[in-house]
């Protein structure tokens, strides 16, 4: 982990001026076998320190790739030259953001290193595995991810700190083919906040999920195309989490609500049923340590949780200190930034659609016609909230009974119409954080919900 | 800090010492300089020193990898133990191996310097020619840089390559908005090597921004019918992605899923269709110019009409399946332009779409894909309707190359791809 060189520097820090210091490492860890065929096999830190100058509205940002007192002597420097560059050639004669008090935030968890040798011994017993007990596969792979950001953090009108953030995870992909020959595929990820042997000091927990896993792709494997229209839809847990994230996160992160996203007019107004609420999680989240914890953004501002939809009601977006003086409000600490050379952005932490009362079974007995879809390769969205998921696992529902699976599709809507469609919610939340969220630069973010009855565009032949 | 060849020297020394069989290692030294605007001012000017180093150590029969951009001795002397501790700790596999010796050469291309005063201008007036002739257009985000790379790369063979490269960069997010409606989000960007020309006027900047504007117009139709769909060059582009990650790849060829796999030689696609990997071409500004197995960057078809010419085989595939090396890494797609105008294909078509985004799940092995077509206008008896929202598009990756209704001879040049416009029959379109 770092060493914290960098308080002495606040004395460096210009009158008239707001000063963010920040020395960062990144680590990632990777390993990754393909049909038994060791293809990744990589260490890598990325460690450097930033400094980021506002003055009179405009910033100025510097990076170098070194953390030393030399580095953050020149950071500091290029970043307030860059400053005044821009405020001299385009100046915006705003004033500084309100400070909303100082102090220190203490660190999290440790990060902890494990030797190569631990983590490909681990993924090739997993790989044997899957092997030996599943030898009709077409393929399988067995990955290793570790990524962990490690940030000293100093500025001149909020709160200093020492921020950690470990992950870890092993995905597993199964490959088989169906009898028309059709390849498919499913995956899922163990793992999830901290280091190695906090998930993977032993590996045969995960047997249960990955058989689990492999009687899914069995069924898959008797898959038929989806009938594409408006259907009525049970939404896996993963899926209303992937919801929550893209179609309504993105549209409250205040930089895209200024950019007119379908926010912008909806604050204090019905954009779902009374069934749904939504909030983004700091560091606990329904009485639990939240997938990603977040205790301080790179802003230095202390991490609160932000509501998002309360009761169905649009209540508040996410912020910068910026965006947060624009709109009157407090920030509560959604400025973050990738790596050492990444300015701070609005982004997510551990963004929820809240839990019901509905169990999963009486709505699944509720539907005639429709599709219980469990979960989703990748989603994408934009400013109107329209919406795109695609779906890599799911089933028929017919007379209120699960049918046939279904092939590889895709899910669409607009969040805020197909929000008002949701009509049960179950009781139970589940939440997935391997993923990483795309703006500018990518993030880590955790994302969860409960399973939603709703109606919803899917696709299909 | 240390001079790059004095740092390649000092790693170079380290790896000798330690007596590995093989090795390779690439060093990075970067600059990069930007600016952003957000909602069409300025509001942040960005410099980033940048280093790095990736050692791969081969060592009886094992590969390990160690990257870092922490170019002191004692932290380049971790990168080097950490990657010799890590083929030591990887299973045996005869296949890793690193590409003979090449001759030594030394790239420069691009534009290694960059004026920030003219560059400022130019974004500058990006900004002002954007909001004076598309006044339906809300800019998000600007984000203009130029980077400066020197690159090295030296593997155990005596391959020694060395790379001066530069270029101004352009990406520009933003949406159709007349103060009651707003369309999605669309992007668009540009690489070049000078200052020359207004941004504006490059790559597709001015398709997109007007676009943008035309997006708010919206028109609708009901159910799903099969059509044609016209694909933008930077849409299609994407498809071609897909098309390579899922067809070619070396993954795909590796784990055995791909549907091409015993296909070269064989015709895969409409006889017009010829994509390749051209790094040389002058429209390509900063083109691969070795590739990561050390081997020098050649001209490579992937389909020459319509015919699949190669996969994509790193040496590790080709040591592994016996076929032959595929000695290009890089995005660099160029595509054969056809013989209509993009007026004419429109023209042509007696329903359809014009789809300028695809938003949709990674196609499976099978090549099937679904998605939401966005920027999309709907087109009837040759002429285009007006945007359509909430369409979905549905069809096979395979069968849309074999489906080609006609290429365009106008092509699209961004500085890293060259594509025409495609339109391409038997595509399921839905609506809500």
């Amino acid at each position: 982990m770092l060493t914290d060189i960098l308080e002495s520097k606040k004395a460096l820090f210009a009158d008239g001026v707001q000063t963010i210091l920040r020395g960062q490492e990144n680590r990632s860890r990777s390993v990754g076998f393909l049909k038994g065929n060791l293809v990744r096999n990589l260490r890598a830190e990325t460690r450097g320190i930033n400094a980021r100058v506002c003055k009179n509205g405009v910033y100025g940002f510097a990076s170098m790739a070194e953390y030393s007192s030399a580095a953050a002597d020149s950071v500091i420097a290029e970043a307030t030259r860059n400053a005044l560059f821009l405020d001299s050639h385009a100046p915006k004669n705003k004033p500084m953001a309100t400070s909303y008090g100082h102090g220190i935030v203490p660190t999290g968890r440790n990060i902890i290193d494990f030797e190569q040798k631990r983590i490909i011994d681990a993924c090739k017993k997993i790989d044997d595995h899957i092997a030996k007990t599943y030898p009709d596969l077409t393929s399988r792979m067995v990955m290793y991810s570790e990524d962990s950001m490690d940030k000293v953090i100093y500025t001149s009108d909020a709160h200093d700190g020492h921020i950690t953030s470990p992950r870890c995870y092993i995905y597993v992909f199964l490959n088989s083919i169906t009898k028309d020959g059709v390849p498919i595929e499913l995956f899922k990820a163990f793992g999830g906040a901290g280091s190695f042997e906090d998930h993977f000091k032993d590996v045969e927990w995960m047997y249960k999920d990955i058989d689990a896993l492999y009687k899914m792709l069995m069924d898959k494997k008797e898959g038929v195309y989806a009938q594409a229209g408006y259907k009525t839809v049970v939404l896996g847990g993963e899926l209303s989490g992937m919801l929550a994230h893209e179609a309504v996160g993105h549209t409250v992160e205040a930089d895209l609500v200024m950019g007119g996203s379908v926010a912008s007019k909806l604050l204090n107004q019905k954009v779902a049923s009374d069934l749904v609420s939504m909030v983004d999680y700091a560091h606990t989240a329904l009485g639990k340590e939240a997938p990603l914890p977040v205790y301080m953004d790179d802003e230095g501002t202390k991490a609160e949780d932000a509501l998002l939809i309360e009761n169905g009601i649009l209540k508040g977006y996410m912020h910068n200190r910026e965006s947060a003086d624009h709109y009157g409000v407090k920030p509560l600490g959604n400025a973050r930034g990738w790596a050492f050379s990444d300015e701070p952005l609005i982004r997510m932490r551990n963004t929820a659609v809240l839990p019901g009362k509905d169990r999963l079974e009486d709505m699944i007995a509720s539907v005639d016609d429709g599709y219980y879809l469990l979960s989703t390769g990748n989603g994408q969205a934009d400013l109107t909230g329209e919406f795109m998921f695609g779906i890599n696992m799911g089933y028929e529902i017919k007379n209120g009974k699960l049918g046939r699976a279904i092939l590889d599709t895709t899910v669409t809507g607009v969040a805020f119409d197909m929000l008002k469609t949701v009509d049960m919610v179950s009781d139970n939340v589940l939440w997935s954080s391997s993923g990483f969220c795309g703006k500018k630069q990518p993030m880590p973010v955790g994302l969860g919900g409960p399973q939603l009855r709703c109606k919803i565009m899917i696709g299909g032949r | 800090m240390k001079e790059i060849r004095k740092t390649a020297e000092y790693i170079q020394n380290l790896l000798n010492e330690s007596k590995v069989d093989k090795y390779a290692f690439a060093l990075h030294e970067k600059e990069t300089r930007e600016f952003n605007a957000d909602l069409g001012d300025f509001s942040l000017f960005r410099t980033v020193f940048g280093n790095n180093a990736a050692v791969t150590v081969y060592n009886d029969n094992k590969m390990g990898t160690k990257a870092g951009n922490d170019f002191s001795d004692e932290a380049l002397k971790t990168t080097v133990d950490e990657a010799v501790l890590s083929a030591k700790s990887a299973v045996e596999d005869p296949a890793y191996d690193i590409a003979e010796k090449q001759p030594s050469e030394v790239f420069h291309y691009g534009c290694y310097e960059p004026d920030i005063e003219k560059f400022f201008s130019r974004v500058e007036e990006l900004l002002s020619d954007i909001k004076a002739q598309y006044p339906k257009v809300k800019i998000l985000n600007v984000f203009a840089s130029h980077t400066k790379d020197h690159a090295l790369y030296m593997n155990s063979n005596g391959t020694d390559f060395e790379d001066f490269g530069g270029s101004y960069s352009v990406s520009i997010e933003f949406s159709g908005n007349d103060g009651e409606k707003t369309t999605g989000l669309d992007y668009a960007d540009v690489t070049t090597a000078n200052l020359d020309k207004p941004f504006i006027d490059l790559g597709s900047f001015r398709v997109h921004l007007e676009s943008a504007q035309n997006q708010l117009n919206l028109t609708s139709f009901e159910g799903k019918f099969e059509g044609t769909v016209l694909f933008t060059p930077d849409c299609f582009a994407q498809f071609v992605a897909y098309t390579l990650n899922n067809y070619v790849s070396s993954s795909v060829i590796l784990d055995g899923t791909s549907l091409w796999l015993d296909k070269i030689g064989q015709q895969v696609a409409d006889p017009r269709i010829t994509i390749s990997m051209n790094s040389s071409d002058p429209r390509i500004v900063e083109g691969e110019t070795y590739t990561a197995d050390g081997y020098r960057t050649q001209d490579v078809d992937i389909i020459k009409d319509g015919v699949l010419k190669n996969h994509l085989i790193g040496l590790y595939l080709a040591n592994k399946t016996g076929r032959p090396v595929t000695k290009n890494t890089s995005s660099d797609i160029v595509i054969a332009p056809g013989n209509d105008s993009y007026a004419d294909i429109v023209a042509s078509i007696d329903r359809g779409l014009l789809v300028g985004g695809f938003s949709g799940g990674q196609p499976g092995t099978n090549g099937e894909f679904s998605g939401v077509a966005k920027n999309s206008y709907y087109i009837e008896n040759g002429q285009i309707k007006g945007a359509v929202s909430e369409t979905m598009i549905n069809g096979n990756l395979g069968d849309m190359l074999k489906n080609v209704k006609a290429i365009s001879k106008e092509v699209v040049c961004d500085g890293s791809m060259v594509i025409p416009y495609v339109a391409v029959n038997g595509i399921v379109i839905s609506s809500k």
